[in-house]
């Protein structure tokens, strides 16, 4: 994942504060070690290398996840897709600034790409890849789950509240603070992140983040997102950022992305549910129109430019 | 349960040799019908965190079904099936498991340490292949007991020593074995962490039975917890049980009420020469979890998941060893000629190709599944179990008494042959 995970909680003892922080983490730990691609022993590591050989059989988790996934896909068009890796290293966004990839290398790579590609058979649980060199990547929702699950773990043993984070782009909220309506989080301008756009207040809900100022990039002229729309192939411009709250983190993990890709007009659909949630938009824009609230419940900073 | 037998295959022979096995494994599935009665129904005894681990493993193996679940503790039940995904049947009593299962063929044990006695035993007297949890035995006579049933029964016995099937690992004490860092002759192993070891408790009630590790009645505590795998390695690399172990330890961390020594130190040695130092604490993690393999020609270090060889320096006013010049190793980067610090960097990683990578308790899973399919002893069985947990058991012993213990005088007659 390559992300800090923090969580803040309420517990009657600091001794059960650390057994509890403990318990969280494995869950992260146990989630991480299944879903990264980084890892050669995780179990999606496995599905990649074999998947355009044979189907893989593998467990239930694993294969909802990814059935979830593809679910995504289909409702946003392929605006979502775990199988975009190739594309994003074409753009050489794994390593660092980006550079253009040639139409052979496009070509290539979007070959190799492509949630139809996946073929899922639910009753012996395989996985077939209808393509040789895809790679499913589950890191647009694998910290959603990490944090669903780690918040499971955390009610199961009686926490009322508490606050998670994984890179300060997802978060999940159990419960509220003491006396306050929820654990509030600061979606700031990406224009200027000393600013805060709004705050959100969450209860028993996620919230995620998908692109961030630093991560883009400018070339022959045009500002780029890191994130390469499935679709086309090519970056997404125009976005700057957009923030979702959804009922669990996978969810809000996976709207923030595909509403990014989307866009403010097929947004509303997708934002409308199940499950249903709610979306700040940040265009690459300036004056009027620049900020898109989509069912968003608080208030958003009205902003000078 | 006895109809397992039937399913030899062709395919043993690559099993054998091949790591993964998975292909094998397909293959065999894919030539029967896929009748329900085709597949390999798992009960799992013990649905804590061990058990749903191994059962989320057993989960992503073709024609493998877990059919039962069995934990005295009612809120197991919900987390295992979250993880079967269905609403497999559980039961409170292993007894009513075993009797009442249908079609059970494996039985995985991972209760605590202080029950896996009854329950291996159990299972293997109704004729199941078991996947034992380590330490096999909590005491000795659970050990011996555990042999004597697995012998008895017409099943197969695997114990949880999963690095026994971590690509790294065969490696490493392959080289070993063929002499690359000369005659080994010392292990320095260590388990260190920085947490006090407890699991959240939603009552007090259940203090015993959530936070069994940290008492005497049910657990070994690190050594047992910790110490299984490390020692099972030395076991492996000298290819004996210790003789004689010396031992330590203390409560230094945390003064809560727990029995189990929250530090431990030994020392085995082994018939032939052999030294193992293992060390383990949950009050610092500087050195994490470390296998270092001491030879006259040189060093292997094994970490969880890789590992690197160090080759000894020649000294400018020594001979160079012939073997080594004629091997031709390479005196790797890490050798900056410093005094009595030669060693500073990486050392020479072990490689693997990239289709060799894998969890090792997956890779375990499959190999006792190709066990139960081919008819095969498991390279980890109840023999490899049991010189681990018989050497973990005077372990404990030698540490509570802060002294040294023979192993002669408690084995007697080796039970595992």
């Amino acid at each position: 994942m390559g992300t800090t995970v923090e969580v803040y909680l309420y517990a009657p003892s600091s001794v059960r504060a650390a057994a509890l922080l403990e318990a969280a983490f494995a869950e992260v730990e146990r989630v991480e070690a299944a879903l990264s691609n980084y890892r050669p022993t995780s179990e999606l590591s496995r599905i990649n290398a074999a998947a355009a050989t044979a189907p893989v059989t593998t467990d239930p988790e694993v294969f909802g996840l990814i059935a979830r996934a593809l679910d995504y896909s289909r409702r946003s068009e392929g605006a979502f897709d775990i199988t975009v890796g190739p594309l994003v290293k074409a753009w050489g966004f794994f390593d660092g600034a980006g550079r253009y990839p040639s139409d052979d290398e496009l070509a290539d790579a979007r070959a190799r790409s492509g949630w139809r590609q996946v073929d899922l058979d639910e009753t012996t649980r395989r996985v077939r890849f209808l393509a040789p060199g895809l790679e499913l990547d589950l890191g647009a929702i694998g910290k959603g789950w990490a944090l669903d699950c780690a918040a499971a773990t955390l009610r199961r043993n009686g926490v009322r509240a508490a606050l998670l984070s994984a890179g300060q782009s997802t978060y999940y909220a159990i419960g509220a603070p003491p006396h306050e309506r929820g654990w509030p989080i600061h979606v700031t301008d990406p224009q200027d992140t000393t600013r805060t756009l709004s705050t959100a207040l969450l209860r028993d809900q996620a919230l995620s983040t998908s692109g961030t100022g630093e991560q883009s990039f400018e070339l022959g002229g045009q500002r780029y997102s890191h994130i390469v729309d499935p679709r086309t192939g090519q970056p997404v411009a125009g976005m700057a950022q957009v923030t979702v709250t959804a009922p669990t983190a996978t969810d809000s993990d996976a709207l923030a992305t595909a509403i990014f890709v989307l866009g403010p007009e097929r947004a509303t659909e997708l934002i409308r549910g199940p499950p249903a949630g709610a979306a700040l938009l940040v265009m690459e824009a300036s004056g009027e129109g620049r900020v898109l609230a989509l069912d968003w419940p608080e208030r958003v900073a009205r902003l000078s430019r | 349960m006895m109809k397992r037998r039937e399913f030899v295959t062709a395919s043993a022979a690559a099993v054998g040799s091949s790591l993964l096995g998975l292909e094998a494994l397909a293959e065999t599935f894919s030539r029967r019908a896929t009748a329900p009665s085709d597949e390999i129904h798992v009960g799992v005894i013990g649905v804590g965190s061990r058990g749903k681990s191994m059962m989320r493993q057993f989960l992503r193996l073709p024609g493998v079904k877990v059919t039962a679940l069995c934990d005295v503790y009612e809120p197991r039940f919900g987390e295992g099936r979250e993880i079967t995904g269905e609403q497999t049947p559980v039961f409170r009593d292993y007894r009513r498991m075993l009797d009442d299962a249908r079609d059970l063929d494996a039985v995985i044990v991972a209760t605590p340490l202080g029950y896996h006695a009854e329950h291996m035993v159990a299972s293997l007297q109704r004729g199941l292949h078991v996947y034992g949890e380590k330490a096999i035995g909590l005491t000795v006579d659970d050990c011996n007991a555990i042999v004597r049933a697995a012998r008895a029964s017409g099943s197969w016995f695997q114990t949880g020593l999963q690095y026994r099937y971590a690509p790294y690992y065969r490696q490493a004490i392959e080289r070993i074995e063929a002499g690359e860092i000369g005659r080994p002759t010392h292990i320095y192993a260590y388990w260190h962490r920085n947490y006090n070891w407890r699991r959240p408790v939603p009552d007090p009630s259940l203090e015993r039975l959530i936070n069994w590790r940290l008492y005497r009645e049910y657990s070994g505590g690190l050594l047992a917890e910790l110490g299984s795998h490390q020692i099972d390695v030395a076991n492996w690399i000298f290819g004996a049980t210790p003789e004689s172990v010396i031992g330590n330890g203390a409560i230094t961390f945390y003064d809560d009420g727990r029995e189990t020594f929250d530090n431990v130190q030994t020392v085995f040695t082994y018939p032939n020469g052999g030294t193992l130092v293992f060390s383990s604490l949950i009050g610092n993690h500087k050195v994490g979890y470390q296998i270092n393999i001491y030879g006259t020609g040189g060093t292997v270090e094994l970490t969880l998941e890789d590992g690197a060889f160090y080759y000894e320096p020649a000294r400018p006013n020594s001979a160079v060893p012939r073997e080594l010049v004629e091997r031709g190793v390479h005196t790797t980067a890490t050798l900056a000629t410093r005094g009595d610090m030669p060693y500073r960097g990486p050392g020479l990683p072990i490689e693997l190709p990239p289709e060799e990578a894998g969890d090792p308790s997956f890779l375990a899973s499959v190999a006792f599944i190709n066990c139960i399919a081919n008819d095969q002893r498991p390279f980890a069985d109840e023999r490899v179990g049991w010189r681990s947990a018989v050497a973990v058991a005077l372990g404990v012993e030698a540490a509570r008494r802060h002294s040294r213990i023979d192993f002669a005088d408690h084995v007697g007659t080796s039970v595992e042959g």
